[in-house]
């Protein structure tokens, strides 16, 4: 079973353009920040808000296409949604809430509280079935809304911000909830958040979402590996430049950004003008004298902040542009590199990506 | 909803809180208080109660109640039935001529009571009245001196408190929560259902409430349209407005049972305005 | 009607003689309560005797007789109270705080009222029992309703013309007010209540003399009146000059 989505969708005076499949068994993210228009996406794919133009069709079902003049109302599809804010109905119990899509079906209401009770004993709330939504925890609640979503074994299961509103302890605990039962569920599975940890651990397959427009899709390895844009840069920890590529020399070109200005080689066929420049923290050398080999970008500034993970270090400096460098905790200790202390950072030209922006 | 542990429900103003109502402010709240409750402490004090038992037992007394409760609640009824489609198109939809409507809708809040009742004449008279003398002359239907007449005037008049309590209703209603139930399957009609109308409880019994008693209350416009029959559009106003006449001792007695109604029904339905 | 608020002065003043006719200069203001069915007639006579006492300022309260006794009763600040029956110029005497300088000014008779175009063709008195005829009268305890009701039982048709009563008015203006308009039938009213004004709305059937009641009107002097000589130069006034105004508004003398 697959959902092919191809939509322009528009709410209010944003405008949201996204094209990708998902198939049944392997779970997509849509990741992308704030503002990016993953909301929209889902109340379209949840029938809410009807797409400008383009289709949605679950295998051979389509569910949208208003250039045909087809709209399945929500009521109507087979879908299962959890809502940023759960929006548990609050004059219910826990397990009217999730016996609700059923009782809407017209199941009998004996069999419909047996589901819900079995459910939520299964995610845990055995003993919390009576209570209203505003007794229970955030993470009871969010436990509620899934059981809700999933009560009528829909065909497709969208997770909107599922863990945004828990702290911590709440989030880890239920991350781990919502995998497993991800995993058992046969049918498609979408997960929109804004956290790239979430999506790396909960989905097989992310879709990057910037601005109302798709700008990568892939493993979260594949991305890793090669992010095609700022943001996917970001998430995945490298450093990102963005500013104008003018030649510099053969083969050369100058990224004039805002903090300051890097050389970068110059991609074949590129015109010049707005670009993106990748680089990873892994290629930054640091060092405490004026570095003197064959690496065309030097630059010098005070230590910000040192994270430490695992048996690496990220140093961020304040440099201009500012970098991110990743170094061994040896190297940290034996450069005494400490918030405030001043050092050289240099890398070569060759080691940036250049993007078109 | 942002932690893990338990939401306890709102408790009482904290002790800084509560010390800190200005005097000013208790002064006025006072007098206020002072307004109201002194005009009924005057009923109070004023009522015949060695008498009250044969006065309330009189048929006039019993006539008046009993037709007073039946137009009330129909107007009421009605009101809620015309009121909750309005109030829903005036707050989820916009056409040409909205704040038109809402402005005609609430008029009868701000008219004198006689002048509703000459406009109910206008409109439904026999002779003179724009739809009330085609009803008449094509069908023999008369309004005017009927327990209908009393019905619509005191419609009439409760209609705007109605629908200005529902619409306020829907405006706090998070419209997300139907959108949720539509996602989970629910048509239109058991979103109304199951979901908005019980969500909107309280604002549904205050909107009952305060139009009940209105019409419970409807005077001018009643006599005006109405008339005055014993039995058929006497209602407990009129009674009291009659005996206040001839006999004031029993306008008191019958006043007193106004109030107890409508204290009953005010007290009565006090836990559903609080959830 | 005017409901004054209710000071009640206990200044029982036994009533004073004094001079008669306007008194010259002073401001004073005069309050009358009077039968609703001397609107147009008392508004006549009362203009004339502000003209004859410069000064004077005349307030009249119309209304129902024994609505406009309750109040006198309840201590209400009039100074002069003329009835459309003795019943209630007794209960301010009785009950309330008494009159002076009492004296009956003016009769009148009653009569069936029906709008211009008399749809339901009534015609006397026996018509007013005829199914699906729309009666109105003044209440009971409005002179002109017990009246009314007094007819019925003078031509002994009590029963059946007081089933077709669809409205019991709080006085005979109200009653006029509806009969006008064409949504009653009929109404019983003083012969008095065709004014000009509606003259051309309404029609008047007489009653026969033998089942007729003649209604007398007196006037009087209300006790612990603040002006008890204007009041009573009042009283002198429409038993004196106000009489032709009366009769040319259709009232009968006074027996």
């Amino acid at each position: 079973m697959t959902l092919a989505v191809d939509v322009t969708a528009r709410r209010g005076a944003f405008e949201v353009r996204a094209a990708f499949e998902a198939e049944a068994g392997r779970t997509v993210a849509l990741l992308g920040p704030n503002g990016s228009g993953k909301s929209t996406l889902v109340s379209t794919i949840a029938g809410l808000v009807p797409p400008v133009e383009g289709t949605i069709a679950l295998d051979d079902a389509v569910l949208d296409d208003p250039a045909n003049d087809v709209h399945v109302q929500p009521e109507r599809r087979p879908i299962g949604v959890v809502f940023q804010d759960l929006l548990l109905f609050p004059h219910l119990s826990a397990i009217e809430n999730a016996a609700f899509p059923l009782r809407a079906r017209g199941v009998p209401k004996p069999e419909a509280r047996q589901r819900a009770s079995e459910l939520l004993a299964r995610l845990g709330l055995a003993n919390r079935a009576g209570a209203h939504p505003r007794d229970l925890s955030g993470g009871e609640a969010q436990r509620v809304a899934l059981a809700r979503a999933l009560i009528v074994e829909p065909a497709l299961l969208l997770l909107d911000e599922p863990l945004s509103a828990l702290d911590v302890g709440a989030r880890m605990r239920v991350r781990e909830l919502i995998r497993d039962e991800l995993a058992g569920f046969p049918g498609v599975r979408i997960i929109v958040t804004h956290d790239p940890v979430e999506a790396s651990i909960l989905a097989e397959r992310l879709v990057l979402l910037e601005d109302g427009r798709v700008s990568q899709t892939g493993t979260p390895e594949e991305i890793r590996a090669a992010p095609r844009s700022r943001y996917a840069a970001d998430l995945v920890g490298m450093n990102a430049f963005r500013g104008i590529l003018e030649p510099l020399e053969v083969g050369a070109g100058l990224l004039v950004t805002d903090e300051g200005d890097i050389v970068a080689p110059w991609p074949d066929g590129f015109e010049g003008g707005e670009a993106i420049g990748l680089l990873r923290p892994s290629d930054v050398t640091l060092s405490l004298d004026l570095p003197d080999g064959s690496a065309r970008n030097v630059v010098q500034g005070r230590v910000t902040s040192i994270s430490v993970e695992g048996d690496r270090a990220r140093v961020r400096i304040a440099s201009a542009p500012p970098l991110v460098a990743e170094v061994t905790l040896a190297s940290v200790e034996r450069l005494g590199l400490r918030d405030g202390v001043v050092t050289w950072a240099s890398f070569k030209a060759v080691e940036v990506e250049i993007l078109p922006a | 909803m942002a932690t893990d542990s338990r939401r306890s429900p709102s408790t009482a103003s904290s002790p800084l809180r509560r010390g800190r109502i200005p005097a000013g402010f208790v002064v006025l709240a006072a007098l206020g208080v002072a307004l109201v409750a002194l005009p009924l402490l005057g009923l109070v004090l004023r009522t015949p109660w060695s008498r009250i038992a044969d006065v309330l037992t009189s048929e006039t007394a019993l006539a008046a109640l009993r037709l007073s409760l039946i137009v009330a609640t129909t107007a009421a009824a009605i009101s809620f039935v015309l009121g909750f489609p309005l109030a829903w198109v005036l707050v989820r939809s916009t056409f040409p001529g909205k704040t038109l409507v809402r402005a005609i809708v609430v008029l009868p809040l701000v008219m004198p009571p006689v002048v509703a009742g000459v406009g109910l004449l206008a409109a439904f008279g026999r002779r003179s009245g724009l739809i009330g003398s085609w009803l008449y002359e094509w069908f023999g239907i008369q309004l005017t001196f009927t327990t209908a007449a009393a019905v619509l005037a005191a419609t009439f008049v409760s209609f705007p408190l109605t629908v200005l309590a529902l619409e306020a209703g829907l405006r706090g209603l998070d419209e997300r929560l139907e959108d949720a139930a539509a996602t989970l399957g629910a048509s239109r009609w058991y979103v109304l259902r199951r979901v908005t109308v019980p969500l909107l409880g309280p604002q549904i019994a205050a909107a009952l409430v305060l139009s009940w008693a209105r019409a419970l209350g409807e005077f001018g416009a009643t006599i005006t349209f109405a008339g005055n029959l014993q039995g058929r559009t006497q209602t407990l106003p009129l009674a009291v407005f009659e005996q206040l006449q001839t006999d004031t001792d029993a306008a008191f007695a019958v006043s007193m049972l106004l109030i107890f109604l409508a204290f009953a029904v005010i007290l009565g339905l006090r836990g559903r305005f609080l959830r | 009607m005017l409901l004054l608020a209710a000071c009640s002065d206990s200044n029982d003043n036994g009533g004073t003689t004094g001079a008669s006719g306007g008194t010259g200069g002073a401001e004073a203001e005069l309050t009358v309560s009077a039968a609703s069915s001397l609107t147009e007639a008392f508004g006549e006579i009362g203009e004339a005797f502000e003209a004859a006492s410069p000064g004077t300022t005349m307030t009249f309260n119309f209304g129902p007789s024994d609505g406009l006794a309750g109040q006198i009763n309840e201590g209400a600040p009039v100074d002069v109270f003329a009835s459309a029956s003795p019943t209630w110029m007794d209960s301010v005497q009785d009950e309330g705080p008494g009159v002076t300088d009492r004296a009956d000014f003016a009769q009148n008779r009653l009569a069936i009222i029906v709008p211009a175009d008399n749809l339901a063709g009534i015609e006397n008195l026996d018509d007013l029992t005829e199914d699906h005829v729309q009666l109105v009268l003044a209440a009971e305890g409005v002179p002109a309703g017990d009246y009314a009701r007094e007819i019925f039982q003078n031509a002994g048709i009590s029963t059946a013309a007081l089933a077709n009563v669809v409205s019991n008015e709080e006085d005979v203006k109200a009653v006029i007010t509806k009969v006008m308009s064409g949504e009653a039938d009929a109404g019983i009213g003083y012969i008095t209540d065709v004014t000009l004004d509606v003259a051309e709305q309404v029609t008047l059937i007489p009653i026969p003399e033998e089942v007729n009641v003649i209604a007398t009107y007196p006037i009087a002097v209300v006790n612990g009146s603040q002006e008890a000589d204007l009041a009573q130069g009042f009283v002198e006034y429409v038993l004196g000059d106000g009489q032709q105004t009366l009769a040319e508004y259709g009232f009968l003398p006074p027996p």
